[in-house]
Parts: C-alpha cells; structure tokens; sequence
C-alpha cells in the first residue's frame, strides 16, 4: 500500500469502526429524488453517498467518520438526518 | 453465589498491548447478558469473576454497571496458563449453580477454562454453545457440529455454560449504575493455587503426515474419485453408533488415530 | 430545584473539556467528565502540531510527561503551483529544548493523556456516552444533559459543552445560528509510516525533532491548503479543504491528498510511506465570523464547539485554543458555583477571560486572515505570479543581463491577471491581519 494505487475500500480498512445495529445517518429520499448536485456524494471523506441508476442515493453509515459534512454540505432541508451513533460505537482513531 | 460470569480482561488483536483498546470480549459480553437475564428469571445475585492484573478490574466494573452485585479479581499475571485459571476460579466459587464463560479468550484462547472449571465443580458442561434458552432449573443450549449439524444439550445446576460472541447483546449500563460501579469496592484476592505461563503453541496445528495405500481404481479418474470421496454423499460417510458414554469416547479416540489426528 | 447531582458535567473529553474538568475538580467541585468514544481521543483528529505553552499553567514540566511524537524545530511555508515550489523554512534549536514550542502528536495520545490528569484530580471520566441532549428548566436555564444510557439524566449546576465542531448542545441552546457551510473547512489525512532513519534524513532533523510544513496551493481548483507533519515513524500529510468548493468542484477528498503528494516537491519526501490511517475531521474554519453566544444560563461551550479554531494561514492552531477556553470556562464555573450564581451573569467571568487573553485577541487580531487565506486570489492567482517572480529572479538567461525585480514583478502581475487595486487591497488586510 505505498502508494495511492490502493482501493478505496482499502483506505477505509485502515481505520476501526465499531458499527452499531441502528444507523446514525438518515436519508429522505424523497428530498434527494431531484436533487442535481450532490453535494454530499462528493464531499463525504468517507465516500457513504452513492449515486443510484434511478436517480436516487444509497447512503452507508458504517465507515462514518463522524465529521459532519454531509448535512453541513447539503442543501436541501431534511434530507439528511444525522447524530452521533450510540455511545461506544462508530469510528475509532488511533494515529490521529 | 449461585450465579457466575467469569470474565477476561483482553486486549484488543490489533492492538496488543494497549489499554485503551482493552475489555471484555464480545464472547464474555453475552456470557454476562445470560447470567444477568438468569438471575433476574431466577431471582439471584451475579458475581463477576476475574483472573488477571488490576487492569482487569475495568471488565468487572463494566459488569457491576450492567447490573453484576459482586466482583472478585484473583490477582495473577495475564499470562496465566488456562488450566490454573480455572483451578483459581474454581476454588472460589465452590457451590456456584451456574456458571457463564464466553467460549474462548480472542487473545490466544482454546477454550479449557470452562472445561477446567466443570471438571473441578463437578458440574455439568455446555460449551461453545451458539444458543442458550433459559429454563427453570435447566438451560437448553445449541451447539454447532461438524457438517452443518447441531446437537442439543439440556444442562442443570451445576452447570457451566460457555457461549459464542453474539448469543446475547449485553444490556446497555445506566448512567448512574455506571457512577457507582466506577466508585464500586472490588475485591481483590490473592491467587492461592500455582500459577504457570501458558504455554501455547504460536504455529497453526496440523495433523501429521501418514502413510495411504493407493486407492483401488483401474483409471487415475477412479483413483481420485476414491480419494477425493467426491461422489459419495456426505451422509454415507458417517457412521451412525449407539454405545455407551465410555465405549462412544474410545470409538471417537479410534477414529481420530485413524485419521492420524492423534498419535497412536 | 432539588440538590443536582454534580456541580459541573464536562461534555467531551478533548482537550476543551479535560482541562475544564481538571481547573473545576482541584477547585473541589464534584465533576463528570462525559466521552462518547471508547477512550478520551478516539473520535479526534486534526492536522497534527499541538502548543501547549498554556498547559504551563495546569501541568507544570508537561513536557516530561506529554505523549509527543516529535518537537517541531524547523517550520516550513511552501507555496505550489503544478510545477513550482517556493518555500519559507526555519529553523531553530530552542523548540527542541524546554520548554519546547510545539510538537507533533496523536490526538489518541494527547487528549488521552491530558484526561488522565481530570481523573487525578478527582473528575469523573464516564466513557462510551453519547450525550442527546440538555435539560432545561422552567425558565430556560441549562440545568443537566441527557444521555443515550438508560437512566441516563444527569443535572448539574453548570455544563460546560466540549463537545466539538458539531456541537449539538450550543446549537440546542440556540447559541449558534444556521451552520454555514461555507465557515467550515474539512480536514483530510493520511498517516504514513517510514523508518524513524528516513524520516530524519529526508527531512534533515535528528533524535526527536520535527518539521511542520504548511502549504499554500496544491489543492487544485478546491480552495484550501495541504499540510506535512513528521511523527517518529510516521508522517502525516492531508489537505484542508472549503466545503463549498469542494462539492462544487466534483473533486474527491483523497483524490486531493493524492494530487498532493504527487507533487514533484511532496512525491519524494512521502516516497514509499504506507497508508496507516485515513482520517477526517470538520474545522469550524471562519473564525470570529462564526462565533456562537458562548454562556447562557448554566452552560458555557469552549472548544471547537465554540469555533475556538484558528485558521490564519501561517497559524493553524486549535488545541491550545481548546484547552485554553476549556481551563477559562472551569474557573467560570468554580466562581459561578461558588457564588451561588449560575445565571448567564453569574458566569461572565468566563466571556471576560476570552476576551482578555489570547483567545479572542488572537480571533480579533487575525479576523480577516480565515477569508483572505482562502480566497480565490490568495488560492489560485498569488502562488502562481510569486512563484514566477522567484523563478525568473533566479533564472540565468544570459546572455540576456538580470531584470529588475521591480519590472518582473509588473510583468507577472499582469501576466496573472491581477488587479493592482486588488494586490494592494489584499496586501493591505494581510498587513494588518498579520503585521
């Protein structure tokens, strides 16, 4: 992995996520449906928003950094909604 | 003391030896959730064991916060070899009823301590069971067999019961339960039975090689169908036997000599 | 109101909220210090250079003890464009000496270590728990916090909300207006690792000391700057980047880190290093712009969660600002508990503090620096004219004789497409943001 050839997948492993069983993100798809420029597909560090075939987005919540850009970064009200996962879990740095 | 969760103190795989990434294992966690589910079904107290340094003492304040009334820490070095852990839980919980042990330590587990400490006790085994209903007087538990198949235990007091990670969720402590444990006396006792480094083998295991004669067949096709065994369906190569508990044991023992698992 | 449980619960074990605990606790008062991740630090990230000087206060000789990577010694500025670097760098022994100046250090480690000392001085750490909101008298007035634990109310005389750039309790409390996402910032990084021998070769320092290298450019159309850090054995390299740009640009975060370190002048000083960790972080990046309320009734916010982050360009500073407004809203709380006064007046003591020392003097001073810094001029036309000034300066074109500076730099003015009421304007709030 010495240079930036690696998989995004492979980044993402080399973080620890202690994911718990309910999300701490939720999209309104609904909101999202006619939404042109997703922001959040592009922003999120985390990659978690992904754009669908049928003009809608697959969020993840599992390898969430807990930053918070997707629902600073969005522009349409109530399309996400976001909170820290449950005490314990999510996102666990260590060389930081 | 009727009720017992014995836990470890374990450090996290990736990252040996640092604290912050230490606790219980996920093993241990279900194994407190059933003995706290069976006290209050049964309307007893749940003591949490330990055998290990003060570090230790995180695993049985996380335990007292879920809802454990007593903690023991047996004071010894991590490295304690399993056979003496079980001998130094179980010179301390003499009279326990039931016992809960997660199946086996993440750190360089094999999962004897729970058998160590039946056979000190006296009790009843279910170990490395994958699921346990609690009964009055008696748990039935699922254990997970070789071919997709499961065997089915009734075990009653005295029993020890070691459970797969994820059995059980392990409660959600209280915010103020969780003040208390933090502030909770845990009692430390020295370890009385010997305590030897465990000795454990840092190679993968691997049956030794043996001698086959060649499988009968006239084309190599035959002789590899024989010896891959691969048209033959999976129930004709058991053996179904029905023999007492001594008989079935030495028939097991013949079988793995057989097979070269065991050394003549 | 019946007895609270606590005097003061800290919100967030970072660096805000440890040394709050930590000045309330030696004051005596009973304190818990809430953490939602497994262990202090856990959730935290940021470029990498922590300057303790304020900890002189709480912690004396720190330094014997902190979990530092390395104490930077030589500072570099470096400006990139795809081709060119012109770099500023110095260097000096005393930082690598006590008392030090800064150093490069996991958050993991630092806020860890720096909660060690709350619990010593009598602080409850209760890790694991989320807090999901306040609780609030009838009058309005903070009086606990709710967690997501079962029997998870806790009431207390005062909250201090350390609870970071996302800060849901300030903004609950109505201390903040809507989150812009043009005043924040995301922080990317990679941490690398290489040979402890490496490392000091490549970047010419020896034993424990270290470099910090801030770069202007090298974020291609995304507004923002790039920065490298050398650990023991590991480097940290990421980029800043302006949120809005970012998604208007359809660029990737690691694609930027990327380009970065393909950089002729950053590829061979990461060459061969392998990906650790990937991490991110937001930074509340706008300054005094941005600024919440930071007392109401029984509460103060310090922190990231009051934007107590400076982004000035060639200051990137946050956690001396974070334990600095952490250790002023623990006095607060001691003299408004003491007092007997928890009222928004009873702990003014706390916005006087800001006010008086170099945490709001530092934001007032440098109010203009957050915006300048990030601007389309400072961004994308500046690097690009200073860097072909230095490289025509130095460039031997004989047998054509030298050019004045004077005239090169008219030239590449234009040849940029600056305006020289704009050159001077910008130079203008610099001076006076930096001078």
């Amino acid at each position: 992995m010495s240079d930036s050839t690696i998989s995004f997948q492979e980044r993402m492993a080399t973080a620890e996520f202690r994911v718990h069983h309910d999300a701490h993100i939720v999209v309104d798809g609904k909101v999202c449906a006619d939404c042109s420029t997703r922001e959040c597909v592009v922003a999120c560090p985390a990659s978690l928003f992904v754009p669908t075939s049928d003009g809608g987005i697959v969020f993840n919540y599992e390898q969430c950094f807990e930053c918070g850009t997707c629902y600073i970064v969005c522009n349409r009200e109530g399309a996400i909604s976001w909170h820290y996962p449950e005490g314990g879990h999510g996102v666990v740095f260590r060389r930081t | 003391m009727s009720i017992v969760a014995c836990l470890k103190w374990v450090s996290h795989p990736g990252e040996p030896h640092d604290e912050r990434f230490s606790g219980m294992s996920p093993a241990d966690q279900s194994a407190l959730e059933f003995a706290l589910r069976q006290a209050e079904q049964l309307g007893r107290d749940v003591t949490a064991i330990t055998v290990g340094p003060s570090g230790a003492d995180k695993v049985l304040r996380d335990a007292l916060a879920c809802g454990a009334t007593h903690a023991i820490r047996i004071d010894a070095p991590t490295t304690a070899a399993g056979a003496d852990v079980a001998t130094a839980i179980a010179s301390h919980i003499a009279g326990a009823e039931w016992v809960w042990c997660g199946d086996y330590s993440l750190d360089r587990g094999a999962g004897s301590v729970p058998a160590f400490i039946a056979a000190h006790l006296l009790a009843e085994q279910a170990l490395g069971v994958i699921a346990a209903e609690l009964h009055d007087g008696s748990v039935h538990a699922t254990r997970r067999l070789d071919g997709g198949r499961r065997e089915l235990l009734e075990v009653h007091a005295p029993a020890v019961v070691s459970v797969e990670g994820a059995t059980a969720r392990l409660r959600r402590a209280g915010l103020h339960s969780l003040r208390t444990a933090n502030n909770a006396s845990i009692d430390v006792v020295p370890a009385t039975t010997p305590m030897h480094r465990a000795e454990f083998m840092v190679r993968p295991y691997r049956p030794r090689a043996r001698e086959l004669a060649a499988p009968p067949g006239d084309s190599p096709l035959d002789r590899l169908r024989v010896l891959t065994d691969a048209a033959t369906s999976s129930a004709a190569r058991g053996e179904k036997v029905t023999l007492a508990p001594a008989d079935a044991a030495e028939r097991i023992m013949r079988a793995l000599r057989d097979w070269g698992y065991l050394t003549p | 109101m019946s007895q609270p449980d606590v005097d003061v619960v800290v919100v967030g074990g970072g660096p805000a909220g440890s040394c709050a605990a930590i000045v309330a606790a030696r004051a005596g008062l009973s304190v818990v210090l809430l953490e939602r991740g497994p262990f202090p630090g856990s959730k935290n990230m940021y470029g990498g250079v922590v300057y303790p000087r304020i900890l002189d206060e709480l912690i004396p000789n720190w330094w014997e003890e902190a979990p530092i990577q390395r104490w930077v010694t030589r500072r570099s500025t470096m400006m990139l464009t795809d081709t060119q670097a012109l770099t500023v760098d110095f260097r000096s022994e005393a930082w690598g000496k006590p008392p030090y100046n800064g150093a490069t250090a996991f958050r993991p480690d630092w806020d860890h270590w720096l909660a060690g000392y709350a619990e010593a001085a009598g602080a409850q750490l209760l890790t694991d728990t989320t807090v999901v909101g306040l609780i609030r008298d009838a009058k309005g007035a903070v009086v606990g916090v709710r967690t997501d634990r079962p029997d998870g109310d806790l009431t207390a005389r005062v909250v201090i909300a350390c609870d970071g750039v996302n800060s849901f309790l300030a903004k609950e409390a109505g201390l903040y207006e809507h989150a812009d996402a043009k005043h924040f910032t995301l922080g990317v990084k990679e941490t690398l690792s290489l040979p402890k021998e490496v490392i000091d070769e490549r970047f010419a320092v020896r034993d424990r000391h270290g470099v910090d290298i801030e770069i202007l450019g090298g974020t291609g159309k995304v507004n923002g700057g790039g920065f490298l850090y050398t650990g023991l054995d590991t480097l940290a390299v990421g980029v800043v980047l302006k949120l809005p740009k970012l998604a208007a640009q359809q660029q990737r975060p690691e694609q930027l880190v990327a380009g970065l370190k393909a950089h002729p002048a950053i590829a061979p000083l990461v060459q061969g290093a392998e990906l650790k960790e990937y991490s991110a972080h937001l930074i509340p990046e706008a300054g005094l712009t941005m600024m919440p309320k930071m007392t109401t009734s029984g509460m103060l916010v310090a922190g990231d969660a009051a934007a107590l982050c400076l982004a000035a360009g060639i200051w990137l500073e946050g956690v001396n600002f974070a334990m600095a407004s952490g250790m002023y809203a623990g006095e607060a709380a001691v003299e408004a508990v003491h007092a007997g006064d928890v009222s928004e007046n009873g702990l003014r003591g706390y916005q006087r503090r800001l006010s008086d020392t170099f945490v709001l003097k530092d934001h007032r001073k440098l109010r203009r620096a957050p915006e300048l810094v990030l601007s389309d001029r400072v961004q994308h036309l500046y690097p690009g004219m200073i860097a072909n000034v230095a490289e025509r300066m130095f460039h031997v074109d004989n047998p054509h004789p030298k050019p004045g500076v004077r005239r090169i730099l008219a030239q590449e003015r234009k040849k940029a497409g600056v305006r020289r009421r704009d050159l001077l304007r910008d130079g203008w709030t610099g001076f006076r943001s930096f001078g």
